[in-house]
């Protein structure tokens, strides 16, 4: 039996290294022999327990003769642990393809393929700073939650797409490109909100509103795409709105007025409290029909999303 | 007194400045090679690497080398003349030469001993298969040491004895002087298997009377694939080739051929120059030293492994306890223990390098009921502190299995 767990184990190592795979190659040999009812006479078993005994022996007496005496056992011990770690990276693998994260859809543990969790990190909303967040996923969700107002693209197709994101978080930033070519790709439902997770934001909002009021949605997410791609530092200057204004044609000072007008205020903090309904923690949220996504996942994560890929 | 440092130095894996160096305990097998034998070779390689007997310089030199290489051979057997001297592959060829070519026929009887290597033993058990020969066993001593007794009571009516001289399993040497005086005496050939005994000490075939005799280049610091068997010049004319064709004739028509005289009719097809020179080499080499002192080298290294192999609980050696009796050989094995195990773990360990096994010689194990044993061999440029971490690391080994 150890023969066939050394199969197994230097087959996998095999695959990275040349010395285990002449291993992998001897105990196959070991367990075609048993199989075709001949003696394994390759003396495998015992140069490979020869070769661990050996290398503890120089460290510790005692425990060289416990491994001597229970190499059977071990070997199992270890060969289970073997197959659970392979299914716990097959798994991580899995997750982190189409989620983005070893641990599954925005869970930020440790993951090997995104040591610095890039994929999972969010503005948190309710504070000023970006940064890893822990929340309650479970309960972010678009249920009882009333989109109409919010500008929308694609009405009518099957898959939805909703982005809540903000102006100045870099991670709403990031996923904002990957959000638009996926609902240009599946001419999805697209509706955006804007929540101010950081910094004073509001008047970009307050401005994206009346654009849309005045100019139409086309307007809007003309404009949109601008502050999503524009320098950071220039579009949070409140004193370089008009000039952004200004460089679309818009009317800046009917834009203005209306951006500071009581209706937009009341607009806005409905439409603020619609968001909060989600519990959100963070921007950017992104649904994409119905499931959510914390953090600025890589875009074929988002794609598995809409493919109905994921299967777990 | 050898000066095993110095001779150390002989051997670049013994002297190598990089990586590890082997404690190597398996001479029996396969002994060491010298840089003076490498370079022999390379030598012909690089320069001369043309057919012995052309007429061009490079065969030229060819021949002159390999002449050379035989004349080395005989002086160091002492043999009559030189073409007494059939170069082969290594014993088993010569042995199988014999067997082949003696002409042996249905109720011949052929006498070996109890602990032969198989290469002198399966090619007599073929000939009793194939033309009806009688193969007879000598039982040795208890101890392991030849049975003259029981020799001369089988003595009678045998028509070829053919004995290991220094036997691979336990190190001993039979006392070759006194069977072939028997043997004579009773009409028998001899034929002695020295391929452990003639790196280890000297031959002199004239003074043992041998009929003939087969050794490996191998074992004796010589390159693989080289070896040796000498007969009588008388008998070997007698002999009927039984590998014949390029180098073997002197001409040939469509329907007859003539053969060359000894040596030539045995050494059929282009021969392995390289490793006859590099023979000859390791003959040069062997030859600076004196035997007594390797045997004194060897018993020094033996005494001690024995003294501690004795104080361990469980080991058994195998022939005589005195070491004196053993040559450079202890083998060794642990009843109910598979003693591959302690090979694998000596070398990963410690990079020590014994042989485990059967040592080719089945029958004996086979019919002792011995699964396996683990050999050390020791030779001239083995050392006491190779000796002592050798049982060093085994008694670690034999502590935790």
């Amino acid at each position: 039996m150890p023969c066939l767990i050394a199969l197994i184990v230097f087959g996998i190592m095999g695959i990275f290294s040349a010395s285990h795979r002449a291993l992998a190659k001897e105990a196959f040999d070991c367990i075609f022999r048993r199989v075709t009812f001949r003696a394994c006479n390759t003396g495998f078993q015992d140069k490979i327990k020869g070769k661990i005994l050996s290398k503890i022996i120089s460290r510790s007496t005692f425990l060289a003769k416990m491994v001597n005496k229970h190499y059977e056992i071990l070997s199992w011990i270890f060969f289970v642990l073997m197959i659970g770690s392979t299914v716990y990276v097959l798994n991580g693998g899995y997750n982190f393809y189409v989620y983005g994260s070893c641990n599954g859809l925005n869970e930020s543990g440790f993951c090997a393929f995104d040591p610095k969790g890039e994929n999972n990190k969010t503005t948190a909303v309710g504070d000023s700073t970006c940064g890893i967040t822990q929340n309650e996923i479970k309960n972010v969700t678009l249920n009882g939650v009333e989109l109409s107002s919010f500008p929308t693209q694609n009405t009518g197709s099957e898959d939805t797409v909703v982005f809540i994101g903000c102006y100045a978080c870099d991670y709403s930033r990031k996923a904002y490109p990957d959000i638009q070519r996926l609902v240009e790709k599946k001419q999805a439902n697209y509706v955006f909100a804007h929540y101010p997770a950081k910094g004073d934001t509001t008047f970009l909002g307050n401005a994206g509103y009346a654009i849309r009021k005045i100019y139409g949605d086309d307007a809007f997410w003309k404009l949109n795409d601008y502050l999503f791609t524009a320098d950071l530092d220039y579009i949070l200057d409140k004193a370089n709105l008009n000039a952004i204004l200004a460089s679309f044609n818009f009317d800046v000072k009917k834009v203005n007025e209306l951006a500071n007008s009581t209706e937009t205020k009341n607009m806005m903090d409905m439409e603020i409290a619609e968001l909060n309904k989600t519990n959100l923690y963070g921007t950017p949220t992104i649904f994409i029909n119905g499931k959510s996504f914390v953090g600025p996942k890589p875009y074929r994560v988002y794609n598995s999303a809409i493919n109905k890929f994921i299967f777990f | 007194m050898l000066n095993t440092h110095k001779i150390r130095a002989d051997f670049n894996i013994l002297s190598k400045k990089d990586g590890k160096i082997p404690m190597y305990l398996d001479s029996a097998c396969m002994s060491l090679k010298p840089n003076s034998v490498v370079e022999a070779m390379n030598d012909y390689y690089f320069n001369f690497p043309a057919c012995d007997r052309s007429l061009h310089k490079l065969g030229s030199t060819v021949t002159k080398k390999v002449k050379e290489a035989r004349e080395l051979v005989a002086k160091f057997i002492n043999a009559k003349n030189l073409d007494e001297i059939i170069f082969t592959r290594n014993t088993t060829e010569g042995i199988n030469l014999l067997a082949n070519s003696f002409g042996l026929v249905k109720g011949d009887v052929v006498l070996v001993s109890d602990k032969e290597h198989n290469s002198n033993l399966v090619p007599w058990l073929l000939l009793r298969d194939r033309v009806g020969i009688v193969v007879k066993i000598i039982s040795s001593n208890v101890n392991g040491t030849f049975n003259l007794d029981n020799f001369s009571k089988l003595i009678s009516g045998v028509k070829l004895v053919s004995i290991v001289h220094t036997s691979n399993l336990d190190g001993v040497t039979n006392p070759a002087k006194e069977i072939i005086e028997i043997a004579h005496q009773n009409n028998a050939l001899v034929c002695l298997d020295a391929a452990q005994s003639i790196p280890h000490r000297k031959i002199d075939v004239q003074d043992l009377d041998v009929d003939f005799l087969a050794f490996s280049g191998h074992k004796m610091f010589g390159p693989t694939g080289t070896g040796v068997f000498y007969g009588k010049s008388k008998l070997l004319e007698k002999l009927s080739p039984f590998l014949v064709g390029g180098d073997t004739v002197e001409f040939s028509t469509y329907d007859s051929y003539k053969m060359l005289p000894v040596p030539e009719k045995f050494e059929a097809g282009l021969q392995n120059y390289a490793g006859i020179i590099g023979l000859g080499e390791a003959v040069k080499y062997l030859s600076q030293f004196d035997f007594e002192d390797i045997v004194e080298h060897e018993l020094k290294l033996n005494s001690y492994i024995t003294t501690e192999l004795k104080k361990i609980s469980g080991i058994n050696i195998i022939g005589p306890e005195d070491p004196k009796l053993r040559s450079g050989i202890v083998n060794f094995y642990i009843e109910g223990t598979d003693m591959h195990k302690f090979v694998i773990m000596l070398d990963e360990m410690a990079n020590i390098e014994i042989r485990s096994g059967q040592h080719c010689v089945h029958s004996w194990f086979a019919d002792k009921k011995i699964y396996n044993s683990a050999r050390v061999s020791l030779y001239l440029y083995n050392t006491i502190e190779e000796a002592e971490a050798f049982i060093t690391n085994l008694k670690k080994i034999i502590e935790i299995l």
